[in-house]
């Protein structure tokens, strides 16, 4: 089979057209996306009596603190008194220290191989469950582990495995004759390790994002593709990864939020250290509140890192309505 | 596309845009929502709050003081306050008007508050336990440090000292004598190492401040110390050069763990147990009793000498402050008088891990039993000095020293031994004066 004739079935396949179909085959429903609805002016308006709680919920839970830090990034007080406006002072304090750009540094690596690494698990994981393995939904639930364990519990066991030179896993380089490598002793392992961490933590949200995702897509299409002569990859590449797209680019932009403001992964798994290898923009805005006592520029951190979180996820979101477009 | 479709999508942008930037905000409302306040206590009660300063057996004895209490016309309620964001704890209720009347807390927050105004003066407390005889029956110089220009700040009523220990079977087993000062630390750190134990044990993980405890003990422990006596910042002098110099060469030999920079206090207690690798070592009192090994293996060791004779151990002196925020202040004084007589209860029930601060309780024989405490007492409190050696006063930049992001990452650099002395030290300096109030 040509490659054109397997590209034309991909197509199809994407559509939801059967092989040899004229149009008239199984579509996905789409009901209530496209449907024309008028709403009466009283309608409207009870709509909006309705809504009117949980947005004047929604502005004194977010409103507020967000009006306050506002004010506490443009002032150089502590979390008592307000102290003496400073303009914009906090913020070039913060853009102009090199512990700030170091943990953006860390932050957007911790970010990519957070969403990417997870993403690719979660990937692997959910294509492999959706096969008939003996005991699949076993496999499920304990796949789900890492993400239900309580962070603070699976902050402890992965510092009992890699901690000092005595603990498992260095034990079992030593004895393979690899070195004791010091996994958060050495700023560059310690880094590596956190990012393994924050996989192992979020790849089981990933996998039941993509689950879900893949459960939706139609057995048929495949069929209907290797009748069109389309190879496995192929299917996954132009058939699988398209028909998860959203799915994917609304996972990729949760969990952008999940890194970028995770705390306790980090925190609690190497406070920060060694010598800040391991310090994002997160901790070193809590460090800078509560530990060093310097509330504006803690809070000027905390400013960027939402003005950065919205501007990414504008960007995917972007990529979200693309997708359903094509 | 349809007009009403478009609508649906516009608002779904702007809904999902709102969502985002709530999501989006949660470190800002992690650094400024306040933490639970308890408004509990009627007018006219006492609020005390306390801190998990022992196993819950602690807060319930605690408790039942508190609840005994009844003078000035008042009673007292107790409220345990946990050490996870207590400051902000403390901050955002005393913001609010909703915080204790009296409390204990960190070692530095009576300085941090009274910086700020909230802080009541003790000075009519102290003239009350001048008159009640307690006045005297306080440790030499551990009033001292609380004494501003402007009165008491707060009254200390345990002391969380830093000596220093040793497991007797290890030095037995490598042959070596327990340190008596520096060089003969190395010496012996290096015929530890010999036998796999560590001759100076430390750590400085995640929320493990021993490691940064370390390092200005030794500084103090050679006559330095990061201010001087009037308060200045002085961390580039002679003799903490000298101090870090010391530390580089114990952990270039090994002396100190490798590892040590990412340990944990679970890890550092690990390695001071019955099988652990920890020979000698700076760390709390109770330590025997803390890694579950009192069988007379692990001891206190005297206090070493540094290279010119200076003999000195870090002490923080843990207090009991009373805020401007109270029904009474007269009620206020009267509970504090009241509980700092009845603390010695707290001793005498082995409930507390800190030195008392009273004689009277160090002679207790619940207290002075244990051998080591008793030598604690006799050879450490005399010598201890506190974070703000080389001065003597205590004040609101100690805080912002101990749990500060300078003094951790010079802790974690010199445990990394990837540096030299005056640069650790310059850069140490530096970061301190970013934060400090002038």
């Amino acid at each position: 089979m040509s490659s054109t004739t397997a590209q034309s079935g991909l197509a199809r396949a994407r559509r939801g057209l059967a092989p040899g179909g004229s149009g008239g085959g199984h579509r996905i429903p789409n009901d209530g996306l496209n449907r024309k609805s008028k709403l009466s002016g009283q309608t409207k308006r009870t709509f909006f009596w309705l809504l009117l709680p949980s947005i004047v919920l929604l502005i004194l839970i977010n409103g507020y603190p967000l009006i306050y830090a506002g004010v506490q990034a443009t002032h150089d007080g502590s979390l008592i008194d307000t102290g003496n406006f400073v303009g914009v002072d906090n913020f070039a304090t913060v853009l102009s220290s090199a512990a700030f750009w170091k943990a953006a540094q860390f932050t957007l690596w911790f970010t990519i191989v957070g969403v990417f690494g997870s993403w690719l698990v979660g990937l692997g994981l959910a294509l492999l469950l959706r096969t008939k393995i003996p005991a699949g939904g076993t496999f499920k639930v304990l796949l789900l582990l890492p993400w239900v364990v309580p962070i603070v519990v699976s902050s402890t066991a992965w510092n009992w495995l890699v901690a000092t030179p005595d603990s498992l896993i260095p034990s079992i380089f030593r004895n393979l004759g690899l070195g004791t490598p010091l996994f958060l002793a050495d700023p560059h392992l310690a880094a590596v390790m956190v990012m393994v961490f924050k996989v192992w933590v979020s790849f089981p949200f990933m996998m039941m994002m993509i689950s879900a995702a893949l459960a939706s897509v139609d057995t048929t299409v495949y069929e209907a593709a290797s009748m069109d002569g389309a190879s496995k990859w192929q299917q996954f590449t132009q058939i699988t990864l398209p028909m998860i797209a959203r799915s994917t680019y609304i996972s990729w932009i949760l969990m952008t939020i999940f890194c970028v403001n995770d705390f306790p992964t980090i925190y609690l798994l190497t406070g920060g250290g060694p010598v800040d290898a391991t310090t994002s923009l997160v901790v070193l805005a809590y460090r800078s509140v509560f530990q060093d006592f310097q509330t504006g520029p803690g809070v000027a951190i905390a400013f960027l890192m939402t003005v950065t979180l919205v501007v990414v996820s504008v960007f995917l979101y972007r990529q979200i309505r693309k997708s359903s477009v094509e | 596309m349809n007009v009403q479709s478009e609508t649906s999508r516009h608002f779904s942008r702007r809904g999902f845009l709102g969502l985002t930037a709530a999501a989006a905000a949660v470190p800002l409302l992690a650094a400024c929502g306040g933490g639970s306040a308890s408004s509990s206590g009627s007018s006219g009660t006492i609020k005390f709050w306390d801190m998990p300063w022992g196993t819950p057996a602690y807060n319930d004895a605690a408790k039942k003081l508190v609840e005994g209490f009844s003078g000035a016309n008042s009673k007292a309620s107790y409220q345990i306050i946990q050490w996870n964001n207590f400051y902000q704890t403390f901050s955002s209720a005393i913001a609010s008007k909703t915080g204790p009347a009296v409390s204990t807390g960190g070692g530095f927050q009576a300085f941090q508050f009274e910086q700020q105004g909230q802080i009541a003066y003790a000075d009519k407390v102290i003239d009350a336990l001048k008159k009640n005889g307690q006045f005297d029956d306080f440790l030499p110089g551990v009033l001292d440090p609380f004494k501003s220009d402007k009165g008491y700040v707060a009254v200390p009523w345990q002391l969380d000292m830093r000596p220093l220990w040793y497991r007797k079977s290890l030095f037995d087993k490598a042959g070596a004598s327990v340190p008596t000062d520096w060089p003969s630390l190395l010496e012996a750190g290096k015929k530890l190492k010999s036998i796999g134990a560590v001759g100076f044990a430390t750590g400085s993980g995640a929320g493990n401040n021993i490691g940064n405890h370390l390092m200005i003990m030794m500084m103090i422990n050679n006559g330095g110390g990061v201010w001087t006596k009037d308060g200045q910042l002085d961390v580039m002098n002679d003799r903490n050069v000298e101090a870090v110099e010391f530390l580089l060469e114990l952990v270039s030999n090994g002396v100190i763990d490798p590892a040590a920079v990412s340990y944990t206090t679970d890890n550092l207690d690990a390695q001071w147990k019955k099988d652990g690798k920890a020979a000698f070592g700076m760390y709390v009192l109770g330590l025997d009793k803390r890694v579950g090994d009192t069988s007379g293996d692990l001891l206190v060791a005297s206090p070493m000498a540094g290279p010119h004779g200076d003999k000195a151990t870090l002490v923080f002196p843990n207090n009991i402050m009373m805020y401007k925020n109270t029904p009474s202040q007269d009620a206020s004084e009267a509970f504090l008088t009241y509980y700092m007589g009845q603390i010695k209860e707290l001793w005498r029930q082995k409930l507390m891990n800190g030195l008392p601060v009273f004689k009277s309780i160090t002679e207790l024989p619940e207290f002075a039993g244990d051998p080591n405490n008793v030598k604690i007492v006799k050879e450490y409190q005399p010598i201890a000095k506190t974070f703000a050696a080389q001065g003597t006063s205590l004040n609101a930049n100690l805080a912002v020293l101990d749990g500060g992001q300078a003094l951790n990452q010079f802790t974690q650099t010199i445990l990394t031994g990837k540096t030299d002395a005056k640069t650790a030290l310059a850069a140490f300096q530096s970061g301190l004066q970013s934060v400090i109030k002038k």
